[in-house]
């Protein structure tokens, strides 16, 4: 059996660069070979004996071609002249007749809406990165100092629940909550779900009440990953309790804190679009004062398909800008934390 | 050499002799009244989530004309809403919503996940012809997107508008599981396989009879994030099935109670659900929820566990 073992080539052999013709020829040949032997001979070789399982990527190849690389050449849309119109005529015809322009790359930036989106998501955006980041790391240090573990987890399990409810769910019921006329809260605060001054603040509560719980397992993971040993020694030394949070557990989960840091950043330009979206349905004001860039572009794309071109060029531009922060991201990750975001 | 005295005399205080253990460290004030605002804190953000929970769900066990005495239970109990949606005039909407809700959910986790399961077997393997190029293939549609106005064109052209296989076609791909099975399966010794190809199993055997009996703890995480994320989601959905009476019988749940939420009561010409509108809502939140609430003694192992994916692989 065991010689058997032996025969049956392991991938380290075989990566290494073909055993049985180094065995087969002598050593000048071999070197000659070697040099013949190029990426794509290799590639070749290790194909022959890969094929049965690259058929196992097949399917998923197709999805994500057909679904995801096909509407990628709908960039072709946003160079699209004026005179495309679904009505007249379906999608190829459309594509491969009448003119083409670049004037809907232009028209965004004297489009004064657009401004008004992006200022809106970085706003949003900005502050939820400034309360509801730290938030998830204050929640899982807190949770670190509890001493009973089951207490920990019990109030663990509890405040996640929130993450596993649907948008229209947690809107609803923080509308029946706040409802001026029903609500509890609602009675004294008035119909702040309804007033644009309140819109944002309640967009950042509202991530804060549905992710903050979730978002500190992974925290409070990384901190119980902590050598018990090192807070026994910094106790001896002498340190309170918030020295040793400061100077012991937030530098440990620095890493951690890092990477969630740079995803944050990197999904800079989209707030959620279920969560705006439903926020808004509850009063029409909104709509137009507090659009994020995600509700204006399924405005003009889905719901009033006035100029399809145009919205394509928005989306592409989104797309384009969701990428540079991305790949900004995954640099900054790759060079300071040696890994990459994905 | 001389013997160093180590041991100060230590200062007894009067306390000390009601304390079980005086030669403990204890803490210090200002450590003991962190403890407090800690477990204060801790408990003021139990508080904030259950309650309005309570708050809210008591609604729909309650009768409609006592809607504003409910604080955490049902003042007047009834069951009245839940009959509504069961047996009443809402039940048509309701369940087909509800039937389409399980229908996408149960087709995106098996296909997905087997799908993904099936790549990321080859992609692990270190020799794999082409690996980082197929890799690269499968990572830049997570990075990319042409936003949503392509996507909706595609399905237009597929005549897949207003029909629920568009919210599943387009929900299959998920590249995060891919990466998440891979890492796993890398990690898997090459010995079992060998060992198993010794005894004469195919790769289709090998994959299904060997690697995914192993894998099933990372096969058990990401199908419970596909149901909860596909259960839960409504952005796909608003897409390609209209949000208008036209679309109704294509909705998922969630879809569905966004809808119904915003449609106005003044649109209803039933008597009863006019002051009952409220606790309909509710007792349709709180049906779409009972499928979560069965899988979360899953969650709870999950988070007892310690989260393992999610701190290899952020």
């Amino acid at each position: 059996m065991d010689h058997n073992l032996q025969l049956t080539e392991t991938p380290a052999a075989e990566a290494a660069g073909a055993p049985e013709e180094q065995a087969a020829f002598p050593a000048v040949t071999k070197q000659k070979a070697e040099k013949k032997t190029g990426f794509w001979r290799d590639q070749g070789k290790r194909a022959k004996k890969y094929w049965k399982l690259l058929l196992f990527i097949l399917p998923a190849a197709a999805f994500t071609l057909i679904f995801s690389y096909v509407p990628m050449f709908g960039v072709l849309f946003a160079f699209k002249g004026p005179e495309f119109d679904l009505t007249k005529a379906d999608v190829m015809y459309n594509l491969t007749h009448g003119s083409w322009t670049l004037n809907n790359f232009l028209h965004i930036f004297d489009d004064p809406d657009v401004g008004k989106a992006i200022g809106n998501t970085l706003t949003i955006n900005v502050i939820r990165l400034f309360l509801c980041f730290p938030l998830s790391i204050l929640i899982a240090v807190m949770l670190s100092e509890l001493k009973r573990q089951w207490v920990a987890k019990t109030v663990l399990i509890i405040i996640t629940i929130p993450n596993f409810l649907s948008w229209a769910i947690v809107i609803g019921i923080w509308a029946g909550f706040l409802h001026p006329d029903t609500g509890i809260l609602g009675r004294i605060t008035g119909h702040i779900m309804a007033n644009p001054y309140w819109f944002k603040p309640l967009v950042v509560f509202l991530s804060a009440w549905k992710g903050a719980g979730w978002g500190c397992i992974l925290f409070y993971s990384a901190i119980m990953a902590i050598d018990k040993t090192y807070y026994e020694s910094a106790t001896l030394e002498g340190a309170n309790k918030l020295q040793k949070m400061w100077y012991l557990t937030i530098p440990s989960i620095m890493p951690t804190i890092a990477l969630m840091l740079v995803l944050n950043i990197s999904g800079m330009m989209a707030v959620g679009f279920e969560q705006v979206w439903t926020m808004m349905k509850i009063n029409a004001d909104l709509f137009n004062s507090q659009m994020t860039l995600d509700t204006y572009l399924y405005n003009i794309s889905i719901v009033n398909q006035d100029d399809i071109p145009y919205a394509t060029a928005l989306g592409v531009v989104n797309g384009a800008i969701a990428l540079a922060l991305m790949l900004i991201g995954n640099a900054i990750t790759t060079k300071t934390l040696k890994r990459g975001l994905w | 050499m001389e013997e160093i005295k180590t041991t100060v005399p230590k200062k007894r205080s009067f306390l000390d002799r009601f304390r079980k253990n005086p030669n403990k460290i204890r803490e210090s004030v200002m450590d003991r009244v962190l403890n407090v605002l800690n477990i204060a804190l801790l408990l003021f953000g139990v508080l904030i989530t259950i309650f309005p929970l309570l708050n809210y769900f008591s609604l729909a066990f309650n009768d409609g004309y006592f809607n504003l005495d409910v604080v955490f239970y049902p003042v007047r109990p009834t069951l009245a809403s839940f009959e509504y949606i069961f047996a009443g005039n809402g039940a048509t909407d309701f369940w087909r919503a509800f039937g389409n809700s399980v229908f996408i959910t149960v087709v995106i986790t098996i296909v997905s996940n087997l799908v993904e399961a099936m790549a990321a077997y080859p992609l692990s393997k270190k020799d794999c012809p082409c690996r980082s190029g197929i890799m690269m293939f499968f990572i830049i549609t997570m990075l990319f997107s042409a936003g949503i106005m392509p996507i909706y064109l595609l399905m237009l052209s597929f005549n897949l508008l207003n029909n629920i296989w568009s919210v599943i076609l387009i929900s299959i791909s998920n590249v995060t599981h891919l990466l998440y099975f891979k890492t796993f399966f890398e990690g898997i010794p090459t010995d079992i396989e060998e060992a198993a190809r010794l005894d004469g199993a195919g790769d289709l055997s090998l994959f299904f009879l060997i690697i995914v009996p192993m894998s099933l703890p990372i096969i058990g995480s990401c199908c419970f994030f596909t149901i909860v994320g596909t259960w839960n989601s409504y952005g796909s959905a608003m897409l390609f099935i209209p949000e208008s009476s036209r679309g109704v019988p294509n909705m998922p749940l969630a879809y569905y109670i966004f809808y119904f939420m915003n449609k106005s009561v003044l649109d209803t010409t039933d008597s009863w659900l006019q002051p009952n509108i409220a606790n309909v809502e509710a007792a349709m939140m709180f049906m779409s929820i009972v499928p979560i609430i069965l899988m979360y003694p899953y969650v709870v192992k999950y988070i007892k566990s310690g989260l393992q994916i999610g701190s290899v692989k952020g």
